[in-house]
Formats: C-alpha cells, structure tokens, sequence
C-alpha cells in the first residue's frame, strides 16, 4: 500500500481508500474514489504540485493532498 | 407554529428564474453568453462577496431571468463561490431563489457531473440537464445514449456543443416552454437521516422534504438567515438524536456514485481511441521545468508591452479628448463658479477614470483569453510552489501580475481564490505591486535624484526604475509572508485545480468579458474618483477670504506695459498663492510638523493630501505649487522647476537627493489611490480591511520614507 503522491510519472495505480480529513469529502466529490484507476501525469518543475489523471480529467493536488489518497500501486 | 424561513417571492406568471449551474469548466458561461448576449448585469450576492451575473431575455412572450452560478461540484460548499450554490438552491437566498434549474455537464465527464446533477434532484427542484461539449466527449470515444439516461434521471436532457453554438437553439426553446420537470428523490434519504428528526425540521421550517432538512442540519452552523434560537434549537435536535452528519455525508456520496455508475454502465458507450490527447502532448511542453516557466515570461513580457505601449495611443487620444473638452466648455460657458466646478472639477475627474479604459479592457482581455485557453490552470500549476511559503497560492499570480497595470482588476480577479486567507492576503498586498499610476512619479523624482550616468552599459536612471518595480515585489512577498504569521483563521491552504483541456479562445466570450468587466470598473471606480475630484476642486479653490486677500495683496502686480514673460509670471504667483491659501493649503500647512522628518515641507505636504486620491495627481499638484505654469504635461520643465526650488529660510535646495528618494518611496508604498479602497470595500464586503490596509501601507511608506532621508541626508 502506498499514497498517490508516491506514484512515478506515467505509472497508474488504484485508489483503495482516502484517508479521513477535512478534504476527504472534497476529494471523493472532485471523484477520488476508491475503485478508480489514476496515473501521475506531470509533476511541476519544483515537484509539487502534482497533476493525476483521473478518467478524462486531469486534477492539480499539492503532495500533502495527495498523500491522503491511498493507492495499491500497478506494475 | 411552524416557522417561515424565507418567505418566497410571488413569481408572477410571465416572469422566471432559471439557474445555471454545473461544474467549473463545462461550458456554462458559453452558454450563459449565448443565450443572453450583452445584456448581463452583474450583481452581489446578499451577504456574501461573489459577484452575480444574471440577464433578463424575452422569450416570446415570455420573460425570463437566467442566473449564472459559481461552478461547483457539489451543492455541499468548498469555497465562498459553493456556499452561493448552496443557499440559491436551498432557497436559502430569498432574493435569487429559482424557479427552475438548468444543470450542465461536460459529456466528457458525465460520472462528476452527475454527482452534482442527482444532489439537485434530491432537492426536489424542477429541472433540466444540458450534456455540453460533445466534441471533447467525441475525441475520447464517449458517447451518451440520452434515451437511456432519460429514463434513468426523468428530467429532460438537450446535448449541446455550446461552443459551436450547437444546442442553443434548444435551450432556449426548452427554457421557453418551461419543459423542466420534477424528477423524484434519487437517493433514499430516509436511509440517511432519522425520521423523527427530518419531520421536525420539515415541519419547523416549513421545508418541502427530507434532503432540504438533512442540508439545514448539516449546515446551521453558519447560516446567516437563522437566529441564534434556531441554530440552538438545530443543534439540540441534533445531539439529541445521536446522528452522525459528517459519516454520513462520506455515507451519501458513497452511494450517489455507486447508483450512478450502475446508470452509466447503460448510458455510456466508451471504445478506447488509445491516441494520446494532444492536451498531454501540449503540456509536455507548457509544463517543462525550463521550458515552462520561459514560455510564461514570454507571455508576461507580451502583456506588460500592451499594458504599456499599445495602450498608449488610446490613452493619450482620451486624455487631449477631455482636455479640449474642457476648454470647449470653458468657452461656451459663461464664466463662474459653476463653470469652473464643471471644467475644472467634474470633466476632468471623469477623464481621469476613463483614460484608464484601454488598459484595463487589454488587461481583461489577455487574462480572458488565457483563461480561455486553459493556460491560466498551468500558470497555477507552475507557480503554487514558489508562491506558498510566502503565504500565497499559485492562483495569486494573475492578480499580482494585474497589480502592474492597475490594483483595482488585479483585486476583482482575486475571485477565482477560493481559500479565504489566501484571497485575503492576496487583496491586501495586490496594491504595493508597482501601478501605472506610479510611474509618472517615479520619472520625475528619478529624474531629479539620479544622475544620468552609466554603469557600464547600463542607464543609472533605468536601473533604479527596474529597482522601483522590484521593491514593489519584494514589499508583495516581505508583507504577504508577515500576513501569514498574523492572520488566525482556522481553514487550511490547499490546491485542488483541474486543468482543462487546451482549446482555441472563444473571441466572442472574450469580448463580452472585457466590456462587461471594463463596465464594472468604470461604474465602482468612478463614482469615489468623481467624487473626490469635486471634493479636491472645492478645497483647492476657496479659502478662508481674509488669508486669500492678504496673500494676494502681497504680489506685486506688473505694469500693463511689461513684457509678457513677468506677466505669465505675475499670472502663475498668484495661483500659487491661491492656493496656498485655500483650503488644502492650510491643511499641508497643518500637517507639515509631521511630514518633516521625511524632508518635505508644506508644499509637498499638499501633494501628498491631493493624491491620496490618486498618485497621478501629484504631477498636477506640483507644477501648480511650483508655478510652472499651465503646461502640466511637460515633466522636463517641472523637473528643472523642482531642482532649483530653494527653502526661503535655509536657503538650501528643497529638492535634495534625500527628499526626493524618501518620496519616492513613500509613493512606492503608500495607499494613495481611493478607486482601489473602494473595490477592497466591494470585495470584502466591509470597512475592516480596506481601513486596516490603508493603515499599513502608510505606515510602511512613512516609515520607509522616514528610513531613506535619515540615511541619505
């Protein structure tokens, strides 16, 4: 198990769960939802933010968001 | 008895609100614009600091008000934008409360869109879904069998391309014939929330049904219609029933998507097309960590050359257009007190605010057209970091980078900041960013304290120019950073942006942008700029009549054969000494023991009274107090004035290298401008801030002021 800000660039990864905080909601209503299939697509020239596809859109979180979000990751 | 919460209106037969509303990016003000042109009006929403824009169409026979809603994903608020949503739609907000709801989704991304498509339903609000952007849904293999989806929802759907105007047709008949229809609950709520509880809520607050309830509940706290025994009355209730709201929030958007998902696996047609978008292949190259950042100060560089070159000719033609207006009228008047109030007071003070049309308008429409483009999500995207630890977020940049024009569309495009703290933040610094209006100052003052000499192959004049332009970003980020550490508010910083797809600017959006938000700016800055005009008129031209006697009588006046020169001379001494005995005189007089310590007298201490209206005034200002004579518009000559100024009494020069840098950083810093007080007062909704923000940065250019001259002298 890891977290969605630990996924390399171009990798995909599942979501398992996010984990409880204020933003959890915001994330699951933006569709960070467990079952979803997302990749890293761009990291920013400074590392964070970080951009995920998820479906057909692309969404910016910064690393600290990111690592709400619990991945199994895909080889 | 049950309570009445908001009393609806009487919708009168003819006459109905439609909302639109969807997630950020779909196309809503596509469609927002087609369907009502240049009739928009932009309003506030009651209580809160969101601009409205709405429009009144005639359809028919019918009319209508379409009311554009902030883009949101959920109905449950993130942002200042979302609580809006939240409360027009729960009726909440008595005076926008709609009719029917128009609900857009990008076809693209129909699982988020319906997330929030089904929380309407489950208000039990008439409406109607719009599937926009059919040709993003195209290139990515999706297709949506609206039948199938029909039957699933029970409320019309009309599939538009708002872009190539595909659908709009559609809409507005739709609209015209009132085909929203009531769809039934899509969750069952009564799972969610006691029952007991939600009818003693329904029943208090004569609410229609269970999920208006549930959303009341959830959000007491911070309902500004309720009073104090209401929230108490909620809050008991709550306590009372043992109900966890915030697990089963998690709860209910658990199941929305797991009900939409079962709807999608029949609506939806997906074949994988497995090309690569050309949007990934674009941000390889926006998004480099080189390459990125020099295409971003490419296009900066583009922005400040029209700002400041381009805008030029315009600005120039508006300002010789009020100055011969006024002459036209001078002359066509007969002379007197009203004459000069108008000529000398009113047509100016409105040339003062159009003149800075062209830049703004330009301004508005590059930030348009990269917003358009989905470039502005990037420039986030590349400058969160850098901007974080200063208290700021990557969504401040567009406002700073406005600030070099001018504060006032630089504060109104704070909007987009959804976090509280880092709006706020960004607002109260936006001003110390080096405007337009500080430049003629600045020439002049670098003029007199700067030698023009080389450094090697650099102009000293030029360099301490750039270095104006770079104190004003070092006071941004010293002061943004100090902000930080001081304001308490308990909401957590975060960055939460989707970046668009890459798309070719909609010219026509763009220009309805820039002449809607010009027409904004005209209306709020012109009304303080026009008003303090008057008001300086008044006091710079009357005066307590005995000191006006005196200080006229003291000139000695020329013979009428005398030479022309000492006649014009005679001319401009006495309107110096008018005006050093009027009104505003006697108050630089007044302030003059505290102004001192920076070096300036009771001269510059009128300078700095007038232009706290303005900065540019103070070019005006000086070349009256100096008598230069009636051509203001020549700096050189007012420059020379300045430098050979001598102190009566000390016989030294007034103008000294130490006096003239204290100013100029006093000018750098100071809250000289009442258009920009006033757009903070609209933006924050209240004198707290703009009152706190005019106190700081004088404070900051006193000090800093106060700092240069006891170094340099």
């Amino acid at each position: 198990m890891s977290t969605a800000d630990k996924i390399e660039q171009g990798k995909m990864a599942v979501i398992d769960s996010i984990t409880p905080s204020e933003l959890t909601l915001h994330l699951m209503e933006m569709g960070f939802l467990p079952g979803k299939r997302i990749s890293l697509l761009q990291k920013a020239p400074l590392k964070d933010p970080l951009a995920f596809k998820l479906e057909n859109t692309v969404i910016a979180l910064r690393k600290s968001e990111a690592s709400l979000i619990n991945v199994k990751l895909e080889n | 008895m049950p309570e009445v919460l908001t009393p609806a209106p009487s919708t009168q037969q003819s006459t109905f609100t439609v909302a639109l509303i969807g997630n950020p990016n779909v196309g809503k003000t596509t469609i927002f614009n087609r369907l009502t042109g240049l009739r928009q009006k932009v309003g506030n929403y009651p209580g809160v600091t969101v601009d409205k824009r709405f429009a009144h169409i005639k359809l028919g026979q019918r009319e209508a008000t379409i009311l554009d809603l902030p883009g949101t994903y959920s109905i449950y608020p993130n942002s200042e934008d979302e609580v809006i949503v939240h409360r027009v739609l729960n009726g909440l907000d008595k005076e926008n409360k709609p009719d029917f709801v128009l609900a857009v989704v990008d076809m693209s991304s129909m699982e988020r869109g319906l997330f929030l498509v089904t929380q309407i339903m489950d208000l039990g609000l008439p409406m109607a879904v719009v599937l926009n952007m059919e040709d993003a849904a195209e290139e990515q293999g999706i297709k949506v069998k609206t039948h199938a989806l029909y039957q699933a929802l029970g409320v019309p759907i009309i599939q538009s391309n708002a872009r190539s105007n595909k659908g709009i047709k559609g809409i507005s008949d739709l609209i015209e014939q009132k085909m929203f229809e009531k769809p039934s609950p899509f969750l069952n709520i009564q799972e969610l929330l006691p029952k007991e509880l939600s009818l003693a809520i329904q029943e208090k607050f004569q609410l229609d049904n269970t999920y208006q309830a549930y959303q009341l509940i959830r959000f007491h706290e911070n309902e500004p219609l309720l009073d104090e025994t209401q929230r108490e009355w909620l809050t008991n209730q709550l306590e009372l029933s043992g109900f966890d709201i915030k697990k089963t929030q998690l709860e209910e958007t658990q199941q929305r998507y797991k009900g939409i998902q079962s709807i999608l696996e029949t609506a939806l047609q997906k074949t994988d097309l497995g090309r690569k978008r050309l949007t990934d292949k674009l941000d390889s190259i926006f998004l480099h960590k080189i390459g990125g950042y020099a295409i971003f100060t490419g296009i900066l560089l583009v922005i400040f050359q029209a700002v400041f070159a381009w805008s030029a000719v315009p600005m120039d033609l508006i300002d010789g257009f009020f100055a011969s207006l006024s002459a036209a009228v001078a002359k066509l008047l007969p002379a007197g007190v009203l004459t000069d109030l108008i000529t000398e007071g009113i047509i100016p003070g409105i040339g003062g605010v159009v003149i800075f049309i062209p830049q703004i308008a330009l301004l508005f429409a590059f930030l348009g057209i990269l917003e358009d483009t989905g470039y502005m999500s990037r420039v986030v995207f590349l400058m969160d970091r850098i901007m974080r630890p200063f208290g700021l977020n990557g969504k401040s940049v567009v406002p700073l980078i406005s600030g070099i024009a001018c504060a006032i569309p630089g504060i109104m495009a704070t909007r987009n900041i959804g976090n509280w703290k880092d709006r706020l933040i960004t607002i109260m610094v936006t001003p110390l960013m080096s405007c337009s209006a500080r430049l003629p100052v600045y020439v002049i003052l670098i003029g007199i304290a700067v030698p023009e000499s080389y450094i090697g192959p650099f102009n000293m004049q030029a360099l301490a120019l750039l270095g104006m332009y770079l104190l004003g970003i070092v006071a941004v980020l010293f002061t943004s950073w100090i902000l930080k550490l001081i304001l308490n508010f308990k909401e957590k910083s975060y960055l939460m942006v989707e970046m668009p797809l890459y798309r070719l600017p909609r010219w026509k959006d763009v220009l309805i942008t820039m002449y809607s938000k010009s027409k904004t700016f005209v209306f709020a800055a012109g009304k303080v700029i026009l008003t303090i005009s008057v008001i300086l008129w008044v006091l710079a031209s009357y005066g307590p009549s005995s000191a006006r006697e005196e200080a006229i009588a003291n000139i000695e006046v020329p013979a009428n054969t005398a030479p022309q020169e000492v006649q014009d001379d005679y001319q401009s001494q006495l309107a110096s000494a008018e005006l050093e005995s009027s009104y505003i005189g006697i108050m630089g007089k007044f302030i003059e023991p505290t102004i001192k310590p920076l070096g300036y007298d009771w001269k510059i201490g009128i300078a700095l009274i007038t232009s706290f209206a303005a900065r540019e005034v103070f070019v005006s200002t000086i070349a009256t107090l100096y008598s230069v004579g009636t051509d203001v518009e020549d700096e050189l000559t007012i420059q020379q004035k300045l430098e050979s100024e001598v102190n009566p009494q000390t016989g030294e020069k007034v103008f000294n290298l130490a006096t003239a840098f204290s100013l100029i950083v006093f000018y750098a810093f100071a809250m000289q401008c009442m258009s920009t007080l006033a757009v903070v007062y609209r933006e924050t909704k209240g004198w707290k801030w703009p009152i706190i923000q005019t106190v700081y940065m004088t404070a900051l250019a006193y000090v800093s002021a106060w700092a240069v001259y006891q170094f340099l002298s």
